[in-house]
C-alpha cells in the first residue's frame, strides 16, 4: 500500500515546473514510476503530490543534422525499438534491450532513469562516454547540462527542484568510429559497466579519439580521461598493450564500493576486464 | 561498519577535552546535527540528526551516553536514535582519543556504525560512504574551530 | 468478494474506464492505489500475484493494451481509456487458450503461482514474436520467475503454442 498523495497532470513543461516550484521538496516528477514508486512503497521517501508529466509528449527519436535528439518520457522499450537508433546508435539500442525486464522496459523512461540516478544503472555511463547533453527546462528557462556534469552522487542529478529533464541529445557518430557497452551483473541490476566510445583516424592505423566511461560499481558514473590517454593516438597493438593499466586506472576511478554486488576490488578487477573486451569490440566494429 | 579517523590539531590537548565537553559548539562541528541539548552533564546528551543521500531524508532523535571517561585521554560514549518514519534505527559506538605530539593534538575516533530497517535497503555501500563521508566532515570541523579560535 | 471502499470527504477520485477482459469498466480509484489491488479485492481477480512486490519476478503481470506491466508497481488509474488483460479473460466461453492448453499438456507448471504471470508474459511474447527462437523466447520471459520447474517444462509449453497458433 502507498500512502496517499495528489495528484497533478500538468499540460505543459512551464506549468509542471510551476507546480515543483510552489511545492518543493513535497513535491515529485511521475512518468514510469518504476523507480519512484518502489521507493514509496518502501516508506524510503514520501510525497504529498505527483506531478505525472505523461501528458506532456517527449516521446520522440529524431535525428536534428548532426544531432540525435531524444525525448526524456522515451520508454525503454520504444528505444529498443525505435528505427532511428538501430543504425545510428546500436550500442545504445542493444543496452536498452537489456535494461531491467520486458515489464520495466515497457513503462519506464530514459529520462526517469537518468534522474532517479541509482548507480546500478546503465544507460548514463553510456551516455557519459558519447559525450550526451541533457537538456533540462523550468517555467523560465532552458539549459543544456553535459553528461559529465549531470550525475553528482548516488541518487543525485545536478538538476534544480524545479527543473524538468525533456531532453537527451547525443551527437550523431562519426565515421570509423563505434561504440560498446558491457556490463556484468548476478543480482537483479548490474553490478559492473563500461562503457568505450572508439573512433580510428583517417588512415585507419592510429585510435583517433577514444572516450571510456565507468559505471554501477561506484556512487555515480565517471568519464576516466587517465585511461582514455593511454590508449589515444597509439596504434590499435600499442593500445592493446596497454589495456591492463588502463584497466586499472579505470577501475580506481570508479570509486567502487564493497556491497552485495562484490568487494571493491572485485568490481575493479572486472572493469579491467569489462575495458579489455569493450576496447576490442568497438576496434573490431570501427 | 567500522570507521577510524584521526586528525591533527594545532591546539593544545587540554583546549580540545575543554572543546568535546562543550555540547554546542562540539555537536555542531557534525553534519546534520542540531538541536543538542544536556541532560545529565558528562553522562547524557540528546540532538537530533539529519542526513541526506540524495531524495531520501533521515531524521534520527539521538541520546548519547558517556560510557567512560578518562580525563584529557579518552571518551567512550554510545548513541542511538530512530527514525519511526520510515522505521530505522541507529547505533553507534564511539571512541575518542587524545594523544599530545610536539604540542599539538591527534585527536582519533573510532566509530562503529550501525544502520538497521528500511534504510538499509539503500545497500551498505551507500550508507558506509556517506557515513563515512560526515565523520570527514565533522573532524575537519573540529580542528578547523579549535585551530580557528587562537 | 468486493469490499466497500470507504473515502475521505477530501479524496481526490480519478475516474478509471477501461475495458477488463473485453469488459468495459468503469471505477473509481484514488491516485494511490494500485493496480494489483485494485483487480484482486475490488474487481475479485486473483490470478495475479503480490510476490516479490518489486517488479523482479512477474507473478502480477498483466496485459494492458497487450503489453505486459507489473500490476504491483503501477498506479490503477493508469489503465483508464486502455485495455486490460488477466489470466481470467484468457479463456473465451470456457475454451482454454493454446498456451493454457500447451502448459497443461507439457507440464509447464506444479504449484502454479508464477502460472498466471509466465502465461500472459507468454501471450504478449507470442503475439509481437509468432515464431520465435529460444533465445528471443528466454530473453523476453527473462523477468517471469518460476521456482518449481527449472524452466524447461515453460519453454517446451510456450515453443508447443506457438507451433499450434502458427498453424491456426
Amino acid at each position: 500500500m502507498l500512502r496517499r498523495f495528489r495528484l497533478d497532470e500538468p499540460e505543459s513543461v512551464k506549468e509542471a515546473s510551476e507546480i515543483l516550484g510552489r511545492f518543493g521538496e513535497s513535491a515529485k516528477i511521475y512518468a514510469g514510476g518504476t523507480e519512484l514508486l518502489l521507493a514509496m512503497k518502501e516508506g524510503l521517501v514520501h510525497y504529498e503530490r505527483l506531478v505525472n508529466i505523461k501528458k506532456l509528449g517527449l516521446n520522440h527519436v529524431r535525428r536534428d543534422n548532426g544531432v540525435i535528439k531524444i525525448g526524456a518520457l522515451c520508454t525503454h522499450r520504444q528505444l529498443e525499438t525505435a528505427p532511428e537508433l538501430q543504425n545510428s546508435l546500436p550500442a545504445f539500442v542493444k543496452l536498452e534491450q537489456y535494461v531491467a525486464n520486458v515489464r520495466v522496459r515497457q513503462v519506464g523512461t530514459i529520462g526517469g532513469n537518468l534522474c532517479f540516478a541509482e548507480p546500478h544503472a546503465d544507460p548514463g555511463t553510456l551516455l557519459m562516454a558519447v559525450e550526451a547533453k541533457m537538456v533540462a527546462e523550468k517555467s523560465s528557462s532552458k539549459r543544456e547540462i553535459a553528461a559529465a556534469d549531470f550525475f553528482v552522487d548516488a541518487y543525485e542529478t545536478c538538476l534544480e527542484a524545479d527543473e524538468v529533464l525533456t531532453e537527451i541529445q547525443v551527437p550523431a557518430p562519426a565515421a570509423n568510429s563505434a561504440i560498446a557497452y558491457l556490463k556484468f551483473g548476478y543480482l537483479e541490476r548490474p553490478s559492473v559497466g563500461v562503457a568505450v566510445a572508439l573512433a580510428l583516424n583517417d588512415g585507419k592505423k592510429t585510435i583517433g579519439d577514444i572516450k571510456i566511461a565507468v559505471g554501477c560499481a561506484g556512487p555515480a558514473p565517471k568519464r576516466v580521461a587517465e585511461a582514455e590517454a593511454m590508449l589515444k593516438g597509439k596504434g590499435a597493438d600499442e593500445a592493446a598493450r596497454n589495456l591492463p593499466r588502463a584497466g586499472e586506472v579505470a577501475g580506481r576511478a570508479a570509486q567502487a564500493i564493497s556491497d552485495l554486488h562484490g568487494s571493491q576490488e572485485y568490481k575493479e578487477h572486472i572493469v579491467g576486464v569489462l575495458l579489455k573486451r569493450a576496447f576490442h569490440s568497438a576496434l573490431s566494429r570501427c | 561498519m567500522r570507521f577510524e579517523k584521526e586528525v591533527e590539531i594545532l591546539a593544545t590537548r587540554e583546549k580540545v577535552w575543554d572543546f568535546i565537553w562543550d555540547v554546542d559548539r562540539f555537536i555542531a562541528c557534525v553534519p546534520g546535527c542540531k538541536e543538542a541539548k544536556t541532560i545529565e552533564a558528562g553522562k547524557r546528551y540528546s540532538a537530533t540528526m539529519v542526513e541526506k543521500v540524495g531524495p531520501f531524508k533521515v531524521e534520527f532523535p539521538t541520546t548519547i551516553e558517556v560510557l567512560e571517561r578518562e580525563e584529557m585521554t579518552r571518551i567512550k560514549a554510545q548513541a542511538s536514535g530512530a527514525d519511526n518514519k520510515i522505521g530505522s534505527r541507529m547505533k553507534i559506538e564511539l571512541d575518542v582519543r587524545l594523544r599530545e605530539q610536539d604540542g599539538k593534538t591527534l585527536l582519533g575516533f573510532a566509530a562503529g556504525v550501525d544502520i538497521l530497517g528500511k534504510l538499509a535497503a539503500l545497500g551498505h555501500g551507500i550508507i558506509k560512504r556517506k557515513a563515512d563521508q560526515v565523520l570527514d566532515e565533522f573532524a575537519q570541523a573540529v580542528k578547523e574551530r579549535l585551530e580557528g579560535d587562537s | 468478494m468486493s469490499k466497500a471502499m470507504s473515502r475521505r470527504l477530501d479524496a481526490q477520485i480519478i475516474p478509471v474506464s477501461f475495458t477488463l477482459n473485453g469488459r468495459l469498466q468503469e471505477i473509481e480509484v484514488e491516485p494511490h492505489e494500485l493496480l494489483l489491488d485494485v483487480v484482486r479485492e475490488r474487481l475479485g481477480l486473483t490470478g495475479a500475484k503480490r510476490s516479490c512486490d518489486v517488479e523482479v519476478c512477474g507473478a502480477c503481470t498483466l496485459l494492458v493494451d497487450g503489453r505486459p506491466v507489473s500490476a504491483c508497481t503501477t498506479l490503477a488509474f493508469e489503465v483508464r481509456g486502455r485495455s486490460v488483460l488477466t489470466i481470467e479473460g484468457l479463456a473465451e466461453n470456457g475454451k482454454l487458450h493454446p498456451l493454457q492448453d500447451a502448459f497443461i499438456e507439457h507440464g509447464g507448471f506444479q504449484c502454479g503461482f508464477c502460472t498466471p504471470g509466465m502465461i500472459l508474459a507468454a501471450k504478449a511474447l507470442l503475439d509481437e514474436i509468432p515464431n520465435p527462437t529460444e533465445d528471443e523466447l528466454k530473453h523476453f520471459m527473462h523477468g517471469n520467475l518460476c521456482r518449481c520447474t527449472g524452466y524447461k517444462k515453460i519453454i517446451e509449453s510456450i515453443m508447443a503454442a506457438a507451433k499450434k497458433m502458427r498453424r491456426a
